[in-house]
């Protein structure tokens, strides 16, 4: 099965392979190869990698995949390809008419970062949301001026919600 | 002495309630609703509701308290760490009601619970203090004067302050006017007294403390020292015992010091007198924790003794009658306290279902825990869960065995400090012991527990395989039913079974 796969600020093409109780993932530069047990309480597995011997857990909250290793969250997602076609024509649309930030996941809005009218440089962060006791900053993708603010702070949001929307910064 | 009420919550309530057990008293537990199923409440054998989750409504609400321990018939109260185990108007509500106290006499409690009125003590007893202001600061005037004569860098203390709250250090005279009026803030607000006084500031300096244990006949013993320099903005981390700073002609001094505070203070129980200590190995004065400490168990597993059994006694009218051999501890111990609190998000508390726990064990390892798989951590109190301590007949042994139990500990469901200790035990500078109060400030970052490539493909592999099984497990069902996707979910049902 293929997917596309961000992991930490990489992207990968990854092939997965699931026969018996062995995985197989294709990265096009390592080929990662692993014995694979589940145990009990949640989505746990032992896995065996190269004769090393780890405990992983794993949590999906519909937008990531959160790997618990050694006792440390680790996020990945790990998606259809066609999403990342869908991003790129998101992220192109996105500079021609502006950007509605929205929330990924539900959750709190713990905190709105920016005010109408702001410009917002490409990478800043719109808004906090809450969820799952960790705090996501949501960032502007492109800069733009922020033209709405769709909620306040201490308001519930589902995913897929509208937080802000800033137009083109000319 | 028959029945006994432990007023706390946690994992300090389940470890009293154990030695109550031994002794063969009734341990009697208190809880507040959100705590209704906690472990120290199941352990216990009998245990009665105080209020609501809020402190202030239940673990800290001393009429309460009174009520509930008068209508349970108790004849001790034993207060535990935090909460009310310092409040000299609890300890004297007790001892109205005509309840032991399992702790000093309240007014000792009240004349050491002020850090002026302690320093004075100390200065009776003739130990060591840090050059400092002789008593308040009356005004700014005053505290330029001192300022001058003892030197930067300061320390700017409140007088009432506790718990790494209402201090500041002073790098120079530019800084004073504003510091003053911070503290002064800080301390009117979080103890409702403003009075604060300056004390030269020791750079680097390691934070060593004396167990004593002292009996109503005025017996005073030393029960050698704790190293509790690390420590995270002013709160411990880790403990140990012996500090690898002490010689034996240190400790002499030490002990004969931390003992004369004792019994200038007609101090009465176990308590904690607290120095800070120069690389050099001269120490100074700090303050009495006039209760049993989160750290006490490093004491007991190189002394073999039960505090809580030795307070009881004492409490109970008994002499002190220690076993030779606690005398002269043996080997090292060295603790990790295991919070729910996230490293790498400023160690910001985590409240949750805990879903996953798996506490070490074996050789050399001592596990107190306050929490069980499927208990959820209650968001109204400190964030500690559990405290893992590692006995060796040296430090490196001690050290070793806490490395591989924290690689057997599994915490999840919410955040933990687990990552963070595996790190800290493999620091050079905690190796050899090389420690002071500044250095997980000078060391620690969120990078220093960064994901290294082998764990990114680890986490990789894990993702892949989720996603993998979840897309088999939603392929849309061919017409007829009993498509390739039921298949799928069974198949992957029945390899969870065989996992069980």
């Amino acid at each position: 099965m293929k997917f596309w796969s961000q992991l930490g600020a990489r992207e990968l093409d990854i092939e997965v392979k699931v026969e018996a109780r062995h995985l197989e993932v294709d990265t096009g530069e390592r080929r990662l190869e692993a014995d694979f047990v589940p145990l009990p309480d949640g989505e746990v597995y032992s896995l065996l990698v190269d004769g090393k011997v780890h405990e992983v857990a794993v949590e999906d909250d519909g937008a990531f995949i959160w790997v618990t290793i050694h006792g440390q969250r680790h996020k990945v997602a790990v998606r259809h390809p066609l999403e990342k076609t869908l991003r790129e024509v998101r992220r192109a649309d996105a500079k021609a008419s502006g950007e509605v930030v929205e929330s990924p996941i539900p959750g709190l809005v713990v905190a709105i970062k920016v005010e109408l009218g702001d410009v917002v440089p490409a990478g800043a962060a719109v808004a906090i949301v809450e969820a799952m006791k960790m705090q996501n900053e949501l960032i502007a993708q492109q800069p733009g001026i922020v033209e709405a603010i769709h909620v306040t702070e201490r308001q519930t949001v589902e995913a897929g919600q509208k937080l802000v929307t800033l137009r083109p910064a000319s | 002495m028959k029945r006994v009420l432990v007023a706390n919550r946690g994992e300090i309530a389940v470890r009293v309630i154990r030695t109550l057990r031994d002794l063969g008293l009734t341990s009697i537990a208190v809880y507040s609703d959100p705590d209704r199923a906690a472990l120290h409440v199941l352990l216990a054998d009998e245990a009665y509701r105080l209020g609501p989750g809020l402190a202030r409504e239940s673990y800290l609400n001393i009429p309460r308290l009174i009520d509930v321990a008068k209508q349970a018939q108790v004849d001790a109260i034993h207060p535990g760490y935090g909460f009310l185990s310092e409040n000299a108007e609890f300890a004297q509500a007790v001892v109205d009601a005509g309840i032991t106290f399992i702790g000093p006499p309240p007014a000792v409690i009240a004349a050491l619970g002020n850090k002026l009125a302690a320093r004075e003590i100390a200065q009776q007893a003739g130990a060591p203090l840090v050059p400092g202001s002789k008593g308040a600061l009356a005004d700014m005037a005053e505290a330029r004067r001192v300022a001058t004569d003892l030197g930067y860098p300061l320390m700017l203390k409140a007088a009432a302050g506790g718990g790494g709250k209402g201090m500041r250090v002073l790098r120079s005279a530019a800084e004073l006017d504003s510091a003053l009026e911070l503290v002064r803030g800080e301390a009117k607000a979080a103890f409702g007294d403003d009075s604060v006084y300056l004390e030269r500031f020791v750079e680097r300096p390691r934070h060593v403390e004396a167990q004593i244990l002292a009996d109503a006949h005025g017996n005073v013993v030393f029960l050698g020292e704790r190293d509790c320099s690390v420590q995270r903005r002013h709160q411990k981390v880790v403990e140990e015992t012996p500090s690898t700073l002490f010689t034996p002609e240190i400790r002499a001094r030490f002990a004969a010091a931390a003992c004369n505070i004792a019994k200038t203070a007609g101090y009465v129980n176990a308590g904690t007198v607290e120095f800070i200590a120069d690389p050099k190995g001269d120490f100074y004065f700090l303050e009495v924790n006039t209760r049993l400490q989160v750290e006490h168990p490093v004491t007991e597993l190189v002394t073999g003794l039960d505090l809580v059994a030795e307070q009881v006694k004492i409490a109970d009218g008994q002499r002190l009658n220690l076993p030779a051999a606690a005398m002269t501890p043996r080997g090292a111990a060295v603790q990790c306290r295991i919070y729910a609190e996230d490293p790498l998000r400023n160690f910001m508390p985590s409240a949750g279902v805990i879903e996953r726990l798996r506490l070490p064990q074996g050789p050399g390892i001592r596990t107190d825990a306050g929490v069980y798989h499927g208990f959820r951590v209650p968001m109204e109190y400190d964030p500690l869960i559990a405290k893992v301590i590692a006995w060796g007949e040296d430090r490196a042994q001690a050290i070793a065995r806490m490395r591989r139990a924290l690689e057997e500990t599994v915490v999840e469901g919410v955040a933990s400090n687990v990552g963070f200790h595996r790190w800290l035990m493999a620091l050079p500078e905690f190796d050899r012991g090389d420690v002071h109060t500044g250095l997980l400030g000078e060391l620690f970052s969120a990078a220093s527990l960064a994901a290294s490539p082998e764990t990114e493909e680890l986490a990789l592999l894990a993702a892949s395989l989720h996603a993998h099984e979840t897309a088999r497990s939603v392929r849309p069902v061919s017409p007829g039913g009993n498509g390739p996707a039921d298949a799928a979910r069974w198949k992957f049902a029945d390899r969870l079974q065989e996992g069980r």
